[in-house]
């Protein structure tokens, strides 16, 4: 059984025998490894008891939320074990300190695009010719001449949208045409592949800030609300090229999926069920995937990539060592 | 025992104690609530361990901000056992004892130690001496100091971190 | 590491021990379970099994493999659970 458990059917999920099972409406059912289980992804309707909320907040097992469309819609994120006052006073600390905050959301930003420009350099070398590459480098040297947030973002927006431009050559299957980035809703395949991508993304994210001692709603490139997670949206932007892009370059260009696993919504694209499976499936290979990390002198996991890019970020926000984003050589 | 001292100690746990003698930057994070990481395997198993080899002994006493494993009457004085996993924190132990003896001492309480290793099968008594509290006095005071500072003590690469929790903390 | 285990047990205890088990592997068929387990986990497995069985009449036996990669898996008849899904 894998450590993250992506329930897709409708049914009702309790505690049983001081583990959790899982009982699916048409009668089958399955009792769950709790003691091995970190997350749960719920997917279909399913029915939660208080009991079993508190087992799972117990455990430390953390449930994400998505809707009908498979969209992120939230987490029960467990009453948090690993409390530091200090360090929650150093992230407001960094917030509110706009030179600061700056420093961070520079940093996210410089991340994303230089992982970008590995990600697009790798087909470059095999001999796609994607003359964007020079623009998006030139936009890399001008972002560290911003001076406000919204500038910092802004230059991260116009880099995207060259990336995203790229995509049609990237892809191979002409079954997937991207022509611009479109959220709600996602206009076609690609863009509907992006979001839920994103999406897991997010929830992955969200699971590791968990395990460190950072509060998931103070972020630095996402502005702070206190009513929503940003951090997670943060490191996010790092991890995107080099996870959620390299799973849908690999699936479409391996005919790993069709038309068929699309379906029309609302005037938006969206993955069916079988297409989501194929999707979970190979980012979760590629969270497996490990490489090989100099300074800890061992491999580990894209996961603990994301868990070690944390604990960066706590050791500069006590003044440890100064954070520098992962740039990925892989 | 001076007033003043007391005060000072105060802040100062086994744990603390424990981790001036292996690490100082691990010191300087578990005084300011950074716990490692609690999945990390070695720490898991040396947590069941505790739990679950010694159920039958009472255990757990919390004396001021010290925690004991285990307190039994042995044929003549108090006994208190600390347990460890492995020979590799025997040392470590051995400091911890002292140290929860020299505060009994001051309180009037006359004890014996033992560091237990359940998995070797290993008993090491523990027994106050003077230079071991000579020791422990020096360590108490460079600890206050060592938890004042504004930041971490540098990293620095030592056989330890091998199998520390904070080891992906500290090589990130 | 992977861990299979397979018991036999006196009837009065059988219960306890495939409730223990369930918590930390995946039930396949009577009497065997497997699964994905860390170290410390396993040991807190043996633990809580060595608290329920009677050694002189119980008996438990756990195959552990570093990896799966070298091992197969072949099944005749049914397949009583599906092991290893992700996907509920």
């Amino acid at each position: 059984m894998s450590e993250n458990i992506y329930i897709f059917s409708n049914g009702e999920l309790k505690r049983k025998q001081n583990t959790i099972y899982f009982e699916v409406k048409d009668g089958n059912h399955k009792y769950l490894p709790v003691e091995n289980i970190r997350e749960i992804h719920l997917f279909g309707e399913v029915i939660l008891n208080k009991d079993a909320l508190e087992f799972l907040s117990q455990k430390e097992i953390i449930l994400h939320f998505y809707n009908y469309y498979g969209y992120y819609v939230g987490s029960f994120y467990p009453r948090e074990h690993y409390n530091s006052g200090y360090i929650l006073l150093k992230q407001v600390e960094h917030y509110l300190d706009f030179e600061k905050r700056r420093y961070l959301a520079l940093k996210f930003v410089e991340g994303a695009i230089s992982n970008i420009i590995t990600v697009l350099s790798y087909y470059r070398r095999k001999g796609i010719n994607l003359e964007s590459l020079d623009k998006i480098n030139a936009l890399y040297q001008n972002l560290f001449y911003q001076n406000t947030i919204e500038e910092i973002m802004a230059i991260e927006g116009k880099v995207r949208e060259i990336y995203y431009s790229e995509f049609n050559k990237i892809i191979e299957n002409k079954e997937f045409i991207m022509d611009k980035r479109s959220k709600k809703p996602p206009e076609n395949q690609i863009n509907a592949l992006i979001s839920f991508g994103n999406s897991l993304l997010y929830s992955y994210i969200l699971s590791e800030i968990y395990k460190t001692h950072l509060d998931p709603r103070i972020g630095y490139l996402h502005a702070t609300n206190f009513r929503r997670f940003t951090l997670n949206l943060d490191i996010a932007e790092i991890f995107k090229p080099i996870i959620v892009d390299r799973v849908i370059f690999y699936i479409t260009n391996k005919n790993m999926l069709s038309s068929r696993d699309f379906e029309e919504k609302l005037n938006g694209i969206y993955l069916k069920e079988s297409g989501r499976k194929i999707f979970i499936s190979k980012i979760e290979e590629k969270l497996r995937t490990t490489v090989f990390y100099k300074k800890l002198g061992k491999n580990v996991s894209y996961r603990r990539l994301i868990r070690m890019e944390l604990y960066k970020l706590e050791k500069h926000l006590i003044g440890d060592e100064k954070y520098y984003p992962l740039i990925s050589e892989w | 025992m001076c007033g003043l001292l007391n005060i000072n100690m105060a802040y100062v746990n086994g744990t603390l104690i424990a981790s001036y003698f292996i690490c100082k930057r691990e010191l300087w994070f578990m005084a300011h609530e950074l716990t490692p990481d609690q999945d990390n395997s070695f720490l898991e198993l040396g947590r069941f361990i505790e739990e679950d080899y010694y159920k039958r002994e009472e255990k757990g006493f919390i004396v001021g901000e010290m925690k004991i494993d285990i307190v039994k009457q042995g044929d003549e004085n108090v006994i208190i056992g600390e347990i460890k996993k492995s020979s590799r924190s025997e040392l470590t132990g051995i400091m911890q004892l002292s140290y929860y003896l020299m505060r009994l001492k001051e309180i009037g309480i006359i004890a014996k130690g033992e560091v237990l290793i359940p998995k070797e099968r290993k008993k090491i008594p523990v027994e106050l001496t003077k230079e071991i509290e000579e020791k422990l006095r020096k360590a108490i005071e460079e600890i206050q100091m060592i938890i004042m500072e504004p930041f971490p003590p540098k990293l620095e690469k030592i056989p330890y971190c091998t199998h520390c929790a904070y080891r992906e903390f500290c090589w990130s | 590491m992977y861990v299979i285990m397979v018991y036999d047990i006196n009837e009065e205890r059988v219960n306890k021990v495939l409730k223990v088990g369930r918590k930390y592997l995946t039930w396949v068929q009577n009497s065997v379970l497997e699964g994905e387990i860390t170290e410390a986990k396993f040991e807190k497995l043996k633990i809580e099994i060595k608290e329920i069985i009677n050694p002189e009449e119980d008996s438990v036996i756990f195959y552990i493999f570093r990896t799966t990669k070298y091992t197969e898996r072949e099944i005749l008849g049914i397949e009583k659970n599906k092991k290893d899904n992700m996907f509920l």
